[in-house]
């Protein structure tokens, strides 16, 4: 990374749907941050039903089961959850570094790329986290910093390469270890969700 | 511009599969920060309107704020 990062060009123009995308995003960026909170557990088990049509009904029918999963979920089984699937010491049941899944070797490769990416956008890590950029939460919140940027074409076509570049690949991997992993529960439907709504994402962004 | 056909074809298609209506997961976008992290959080706005969460300030530094 060199020189100073340059000032992301900010657009009030974000149209609906993509600011529907933009919560979607902020939703998965902080359930996999870290496990729900009561709170947020509450409001998801309370919120509506998704709207859909036709044979569109997969992330219509994620969004219920994760709803349904959080009624049955407390605070305090989420976290120990999380821990032991995520966490852990030494290696971790499950990885949730995009760039794990994206290649066998040299991970690290993936990393500097994705900081050359965002010191691009304007963005840098802090210097008071250690934390690589390429967990899957943060690749979450870049996306929708990226949406809340605007509707143009230009931003659309950010979105769009970036999704290509570090989740397409790796959101399939990812969501299908942490089904299959034994120590998950809520985040099964957490998982399922994501894998959802980033089909929804890769075929809608493939018609740009 | 892309064309009007793409972007309307888009937005029909976010619309079917219930990612583009601002009823169900977009209520919740805003109240998804930790609490903890809730109580001593600086919220920074920019003109889009998007919100730096505490999550990603613990990520990055942006030239916006």
């Amino acid at each position: 990374m060199s020189g100073e990062p340059t000032p992301v060009a900010v657009s009030s123009e974000v149209a609906p749907e993509d600011r529907a995308r933009g919560e979607f995003y902020a939703l998965l960026a902080r359930l996999w941050y870290a496990a729900p909170d009561e709170g947020l557990l509450r409001v998801i088990a309370g919120a509506p039903d998704a709207t859909a049509e036709g044979e569109h009904r997969g992330l219509a029918e994620a969004w219920r089961e994760l709803r349904d999963a959080a009624r049955r979920t407390d605070a305090a089984a989420a976290r120990d959850e999380y821990d032991a699937a995520f966490v852990g010491t030494g290696k971790a049941e499950v990885s949730l570094y995009s760039s794990y899944y994206l290649v066998p070797t040299a991970r690290e490769r993936i990393v500097v790329a994705l900081r050359d990416e965002l010191a691009e956008l304007g963005l840098a890590r802090t210097g008071a986290t250690h934390e690589p950029e390429d967990h899957f939460a943060a690749v979450c919140e870049i996306m929708r910093h990226l949406i809340g940027v605007g509707s143009t074409d230009a931003a659309l076509q950010l979105q769009k390469k970036f999704f290509a570049s570090y989740m397409n690949r790796a959101y399939n991997p990812l969501t299908n270890q942490v089904m299959a992993s034994k120590k998950t529960s809520f985040y099964k439907y957490v998982a399922r969700f994501t894998k959802a709504f980033c089909d929804v994402e890769a075929a809608s962004l493939e018609m740009l | 511009m892309a064309n009007s056909r793409t972007r309307t074809s888009r937005r029909q298609f976010l619309l079917a599969v219930g990612a583009g209506g601002a009823a169900t997961v977009a209520a919740i976008g805003a109240k998804t920060l930790p609490q903890k992290q809730q109580a001593g959080a600086k919220k920074d706005r920019t003109g889009s309107g998007y919100q730096l969460s505490e999550h990603i300030r613990r990520y990055y530094r942006t030239t916006l704020v």
